[in-house]
């Protein structure tokens, strides 16, 4: 037990090489969360749109008013004509292009109907599909005021009431965030414990370590506690800045969560531990860490797209995934407050995962080539 | 310049002799976009729905028959008390609720604005948006519908404006969510490759003291830098099109634009990546360093800042200020101009002007960082 | 199993007699044999010289020796202890420096001492003693604080051999020790084995610089895996008994090699730094002989005569025989 103390204190000596480590460590989940937490918003506001108003009348100002006055929409341009409107369009300017015809006012005074037409740029679909909702409803709004100044009760006209349950906020950063901090804290817990076999290996101390009476499990166990450390530091820094600075709602056990934390931890720096032992120079060790694990972890678990709609086929091998789970465990306890009783079998997948890695590394680390 | 050869002769040998990670940053990411394109998309489909129908009249099936014939929605079944909605909700049996009132029929024709409520699971804050944009946009389709139909109808006693909207999707009329996914998946995996194969060549060369021997010899910081990137440029740029081509044979990418100007946005993408990776290597002392960096400049914010995923209109002022320095940014649009939209040069060249100067800055910083610790 | 615990350091003096004992050693890598069918053995207390040239299996041996490489087939006894069977044991008894610089150069001379000294066990007065020890050794008092990447070539060397034998152990392995080491510190160096030896610690060493050799006590030629030649320089050296060495200084060395080589009475020449040397195929010749045949073109001879044969002549003359055979 002793030596991996020993071999814990040269790793830190050895870390302080390079001071700058430390601050990155330190800063970094910091800065990337707080940039992070307010970019990864689902929230569509501000829709760059276009609009070509070709009647230019009364009323038709007072439709443009209405985007104008708009939070959701952000008028980019007013092209004279519809011929004018693709650069904007296909250089993704403008995500929409209103398009009023130019009887527009005569009819809607005379009462007879007409029709505005709406392009969407479709790429995007996710927000195309939003963005249609809102310019809807801001429209249907309109109608019915017009209606209501004409006098006329307006018929045939449904408008939705939407109501969500579990984030009445809708505000995407409470879900977001807690996913944010599970991904800052694999990418750089990851990648520090991924270079520190590796790092040996490539600089020839590895071979003097393995004459001596190092055993293999002291030598990860070394290896793993230094770095713990200093995870455990980042994990209080990102919970602070998401309990305290963005304020993200939280409903259940902060002690619960550290602990939760802490498992997590395991699984990543076992992770990292791992890609170090099946790697022979750290530039390998960087491509395998960030191609077959951390960019499949991080796509595959559910923190944006969700699991359900990915192929039969790969839905089994998410459950391969500590991510998974954690995600599953930091957004349970922040948005629903759910405890262990609840979450335990997430914990035991996140615990046997990182004793798995561990193990393997330790087996991997052969003190003898064949 | 035959300096520059010499040094990119060298790196290209170094390169082949780590025989593993060449093939991973050649083939690697081909494959992983097959992966993810086929694992990743946005399209909310069959959402399970429960039908609370308080009418049962002809318009209120109507209704609901647009939500289930719009292919989004997924009809579990009707029910009729609070207590049967809020046990599928808790066992997440249901996602979506669509209550109508009773009197919807009636309310329609006698010319009250009718309003109908949706509940939707937030559970998950994305999808939770998009089905409301759904459902906004069927029930906005459906009103304009029947307002067509009634205040037209023959006896309806006075004039009143009638304004419905004809919707119109441009470039991708399915909306198929892998049509957005797939450059944004391209740009990601491009950069990464980029960034990373070159964050560990310097800096190795301090590390290992190889460094020494090459400020020996007579040259200076520029041709350096460039003969380091070439080999790897090269090679990223052959990954890129093996990716490019891949999607358009797997997932039916289209391209509807230019070759040449394509080619043109990946290589100056490319050469920014790059040299991002380049500074950084020039800055740090270790591997380790220089590995965290190149991780956290390239891998998160690609993925979040670049307008891949999450609109960058919709981000805070700062931070919309913040992803003018992601190259994928400018990348993406430029990509998504070229291959979905078809767009000639005027609609994207701010872009193409910001990545060359982005990567001519990358370039130039890494330079002077040399030249002052070469000095 | 059969093995002696290699803990107790007071009985390991009372060891099996034998430090090193290797019988038909070998190593395969696919199709190439790095170690071929090696057998020798080394004495408690000996200095032991492993020559050979790059790529000859020196290093690889060693490795085997220190369980970190495992034999394809043949055994090894290190300090009693079988390699194959309990590597681990033999680690505990043995030191080792490897070829390539392996301290860590972020730590300073104190620290990587203390490491060293803590993974070995090394605590309390034991530790300071030892670590009073080889701060002596190796020159670096004053410079506990030094970092390991800031010491010239020589104390470094010094530093990883007192890292190695920090422990105290019974049998050391130093794979080319003095690489790149200026010749004073060279010297100071080989005074340490020098030193290790008389203390009882048997010292197996690889080195190219032949006249090192000369420190050890027995030396072994290694060539192509194969043992080509086992014993004390004087042993080897006999093979120049019947064939005496000629040392020549001419005007035009290159071409002198050349007439020389045509000389019925020269077996080989080889050039050594300017002048030549002749080796004859009888020790009857009269060495003016040839002298006049260089003359005879036109070729200045400054002087000729004998000399003794140097470690030199007999590895050209090994590596050359094995390399016919």
């Amino acid at each position: 037990m002793k030596r991996v103390l020993h071999l814990m204190k040269k790793e830190l000596l050895e870390l302080r090489q390079d001071p700058r480590l430390f601050s990155i460590v330190i800063l970094a989940p910091i800065i990337q969360l707080n940039v992070l937490g307010y970019a990864a918003t689902t929230d569509v506001k501000d829709i760059p749109l276009a609009i070509v108003d070709a009647d230019r009348s009364t009323a038709s100002r007072q439709l443009v008013h209405r985007f104008e006055g708009s939070a959701n929409f952000k008028i980019v341009a007013m092209p004279g004509s519809t011929s004018e409107i693709d650069p904007y369009l296909d250089g993704g300017k403008a995500w929409m292009v209103l398009s009023i015809p130019p009887d527009y006012g005569r009819k809607v005074g005379a009462g007879r109907p007409t029709t505005i037409q709406l392009v969407a740029d479709g790429t995007d679909s996710n927000s195309t599909g939003v963005a249609m909702g809102y310019a809807q409803a801001l429209i249907g709004g309109y109608v019915q005021d017009l209606a209501a100044e004409a006098g006329q009760p307006v018929t045939g006209l449904v408008q939705p009431e939407i109501q969500v349950w579990f984030n009445p906020r809708l505000e995407s950063r409470d879900f977001m965030i807690p996913g944010i901090v599970a991904l800052l804290l694999l990418v750089i817990t990851t990648n520090l414990s991924a270079m520190a076999i590796v790092r040996e290996k490539e600089a020839g101390t590895l071979e003097q370590l393995n004459v001596t009476p190092l055993a293999r499990w002291e030598l990860i166990t070394g290896k793993l506690l230094p770095y713990a450390f200093i995870g455990i530091i980042d994990v209080i820094l990102v919970l602070i800045v998401a309990i305290y600075w963005f304020e993200v709602p939280m409903r259940g056990s902060i002690p619960l969560l550290f602990g939760m934390c802490l498992i997590y931890l395991l699984s990543t720096l076992g992770l990292g531990l791992f890609v170090s032992t099946i790697s022979q120079t750290q530039q390998q060790a960087m491509m395998t860490s960030i191609f077959f694990f951390l960019t499949p972890m991080i796509y595959l678990s559910g923190f944006i797209f969700p699991i359900e709609n990915m192929p039969w086929w790969i839905q089994p091998f998410t459950y391969l995934i500590p991510l998974r789970y954690f995600l599953v465990i930091v957004r349970g306890i922040f948005q629903k407050g759910i405890g262990l009783e609840i979450l335990w079998p997430q914990a035991v997948a996140l615990f046997a995962w990182g004793l798995g890695m561990l193990t393997l590394a330790t087996l991997r680390s052969s003190k003898r080539l064949g | 310049m035959r300096k520059t050869l010499a040094v990119a002769s060298k790196e290209l040998r170094q390169i082949l002799r780590d025989r593993r990670s060449l093939l991973i940053l050649l083939f690697v990411p081909a494959f992983f976009l097959l992966l993810y394109g086929y694992a990743l998309n946005f399209d909310i489909r069959n959402v399970t729905l429960a039908v609370q129908d308080k009418d049962r009249s002809t318009k209120s099936r109507e209704l609901v028959s647009s939500f289930v014939n719009s292919g989004y929605f997924s009809l579990v079944g009707y029910v009729d008390s609070p207590a049967e909605l809020d046990r599928l909700v808790d066992l997440g049996r249901v996602r979506t609720i669509l209550s109508i009132p009773a009197d919807f029929e009636r309310d329609l024709s006698v010319r009250k604005p009718v309003v109908v409520q949706v509940i939707i699971d937030g559970d998950n804050a994305n999808t939770a948006s998009t089905v409301s944009g759904y459902a906004r946009t069927l029930i906005g389709e459906y009103s304009s519908a029947q307002m067509k139909v009634l205040m037209t109808v023959p006896g309806s006693r006075l004039p009143v404006p009638v304004v419905t909207v004809e919707p119109r999707i441009w470039y991708n009329p399915q909306l198929r969510s892998t049509l957005f996914l797939v450059p944004g998946l391209i740009a990601y995996i491009s950069m990464i490759t980029a960034v990373v194969s070159t964050a560990l060549s310097v800096v190795r060369e301090k590390e290992r003291g190889t460094m020494e021997q090459v400020r020996m010899a007579p040259l200076s910081p520029l041709p350096y830098i460039i003969g380091k990137t070439m080999p790897y440029f090269v090679i990223s740029f052959v990954s890129a099109i093996l990716v490019i081509l891949s999607a358009m044979l797997l997932f039916e990418l289209p391209m509807r634009g230019s070759w040449l100007l394509l080619c043109i946005a990946i290589g100056l993408f490319l050469i920014g990546a790059q040299a991002q990776g380049l500074l950084i290597s020039t800055i740090a002392e270790t591997q380790q360093v220089a590995f965290q960096v190149a991780l956290l400049s390239s891998l998160l914010p690609t993925m979040i800042l670049s307008g891949f995923i999450f609109p960058i209109t919709s981000m805070p002022i700062v931070v919309q200020w913040i992803t003018h320095v992601v190259p994928a940014r400018y990348f993406l649009v430029a990509l998504r101009s070229i291959v979905l939209k078809g767009a000639d040069i005027t609609a994207f060249w701010q872009e193409l002007v910001a990545l060359a100067i982005f990567a001519s800055v990358a370039l130039g910083l890494a330079s002077l960082r040399l030249w002052r610790e070469w000095a | 199993m059969t093995n002696i615990p290699p803990h107790d350091l007071e009985s390991a003096s009372q060891g099996p007699r034998l430090a090193i004992d290797v019988r038909g050693l070998t190593r395969r890598f696919g199709a190439f044999v790095a170690v071929d069918d090696l057998s020798f053995s080394v004495e408690q207390g000996e200095i032991f010289g492993f020559l050979g040239a790059n790529g000859a299996g020196k290093s690889t041996t060693i490795r085997m020796l220190c369980g970190l490489l495992k034999p394809t087939s043949g055994t090894a006894l290190v300090g009693g202890i079988d390699v194959s069977r309990d590597p681990e044991g033999v680690k505990r008894a043995i030191g080792y420096m490897s070829q390539k610089f392996s301290l860590y150069e972020a730590l300073t001379v104190d620290q990587n001492i203390e490491f060293f000294g803590g993974i070995y066990g090394l605590a309390g007065a034991r530790f300071a003693e030892r670590r009073k020890f080889v701060l002596e050794m190796a020159g670096l008092h004053g410079r506990e604080d030094t970092l390991t990447r800031d010491l010239p070539g020589g104390w470094r060397q010094r530093l990883a051999l007192g890292c190695a034998i920090l422990h105290e152990p019974r049998i050391v392995f130093l794979d080319e020790p003095t690489g790149g080491v200026d010749p004073l510190s060279r010297r100071r160096f080989w005074d340490l084995i020098g030193d290790l030896s008389h203390r009882g610690v048997t010292v197996l060493v690889t080195t190219h610089y032949l006249d090192e050799a000369e420190h050890c006590h027995r030396i072994a030629i290694i060539q192509a895996g194969k043992l080509a030649a086992l014993g004390t320089a004087t042993e080897l050296k006999q093979v120049f008994s019947s064939r005496p060495i000629l040392e020549i200084h001419a005007s035009q060395p290159v071409q002198a090699m050349s007439i020389l080589d045509n000389n019925p009475n020269v077996e080989k020449t080889s050039l050594f730094g300017t002048s030549v040397h002749a080796v004859l195929k009888s020790a009857s010749l009269d060495p003016s002989v040839l002298a006049q045949a260089l003359r005879a073109e036109g070729i200045e001879v400054s002087s000729i005569g004998a000399v003794t044969p140097s470690l030199e002549d007999v590895f050209l003359d090994v590596v050359e025989r094995v390399g016919a055979a």
